[in-house]
């Protein structure tokens, strides 16, 4: 099991939809609005490490609104 | 009042000359020396130190402060300090450093009371600049309403009409009305609107085109190009 944090930052100020959209994709286990240089951090658990680059690559980059992300793989 | 201000830089060092200058006592926060330095070359009472930890606001009063301006150019400091001075019981003002960031801290940051976004003001200075003359934006209060002075020109409909006679679209209020050349103020119904008055008006999006064509005498072509350009987002 692969966990990763996925920092998301948006060019939009609809947050919640962000959230929304974030959380309903298969293998992200939760999504946070958060205070700071990104504006949500999404937590995703996954079998493998491609599975975390097609979640964070593909996906979470498709949704209108999310200008980057940035991605850290758990070591524990 | 008391103010602690969180950086001295070019945002936060502004804030406490026109604070100063209008007779209210303040302390500005900063770890950098030279800005240290520069701002205590104007007299101002420095802490140094990270504005995100309690010691440091505590150390620049935050326990008998009015207000926190939390300034700086680094958001995770901002927030810190205004969840901090929010303990305290201080009112809270934040810098952001993207427009879209003001609506997200609006709505999940209970800790700040105000967001500002120093770049919107300098659009508004820089637009008023630039258009010149009869129409000059004065603030966004609402993501759908804004404040506006209007000069009344020749081409004005209203032109010659009293303020009691004026009568603007219903999402319109107007604030105050200055005669040429006199300063502005509350309008009495009496006086009469002419060239070169200024009206302040208080207006929805919706319907600045209507309040320009009726105030300034602008074409109903010219105010709805010039609608589109209203807002300062």
């Amino acid at each position: 099991m692969v966990t990763a944090f996925v920092m998301v930052k948006a060019n939009t100020g609809e947050a919640d939809r962000l959230k929304t959209e974030m959380e309903a994709i298969e293998g992200v286990d939760s999504a946070h609005i958060v205070a700071g240089d990104v504006d949500i951090i999404a937590k995703a658990q996954v079998d493998t490490p491609a599975s975390v680059k097609e979640i964070a690559a593909t996906q979470i980059q498709d949704i209108d609104g999310v200008e980057g992300t940035q991605t850290y793989i758990a070591m524990d | 009042m008391r103010f602690v201000i969180i950086g001295a830089g070019r945002v936060g060092l502004r804030t406490a000359r026109v604070l100063r200058e209008e007779g209210h006592d303040l302390t500005l926060i900063e770890q950098d020396e030279a800005k240290i330095g520069r701002a205590e070359r104007e007299s101002f009472t420095v802490v140094a130190g990270d504005g995100s930890r309690e010691s440091t606001l505590e150390d620049a009063g935050v326990e008998s402060a009015d207000a926190v301006g939390a300034l700086t150019g680094d958001l995770n400091v901002n927030f810190t300090a205004c969840m901090i001075a929010n303990h305290y019981g201080c009112r809270t003002i934040m810098r952001i450093d993207e427009a879209y960031r003001e609506e997200i801290y609006r709505k999940y940051a209970d800790e700040v009371d105000e967001v500002v976004y120093p770049e919107r003001l300098g659009a508004i200075g820089a637009k008023n600049a630039l258009l010149g003359g009869t129409i000059r934006a004065i603030a966004d209060v609402a993501p759908n309403l804004q404040i506006v002075e209007l000069t009344v020109t020749p081409e004005a409909p209203t032109n010659g009409y009293t303020m009691g006679e004026l009568e603007l679209p219903a999402d319109a209020t107007i604030l105050a009305h200055g005669k040429r050349d006199r300063s502005l103020e509350i309008p009495s119904p009496d006086e009469s609107l002419e060239i070169g008055d200024r009206l302040v008006v208080l207006a929805d999006f919706d319907v600045l085109s209507d309040v320009r064509q009726l105030v300034v005498g602008e074409t109903p072509t010219q105010a709805a190009a010039n609608a589109g350009s209203g807002g300062v987002n």
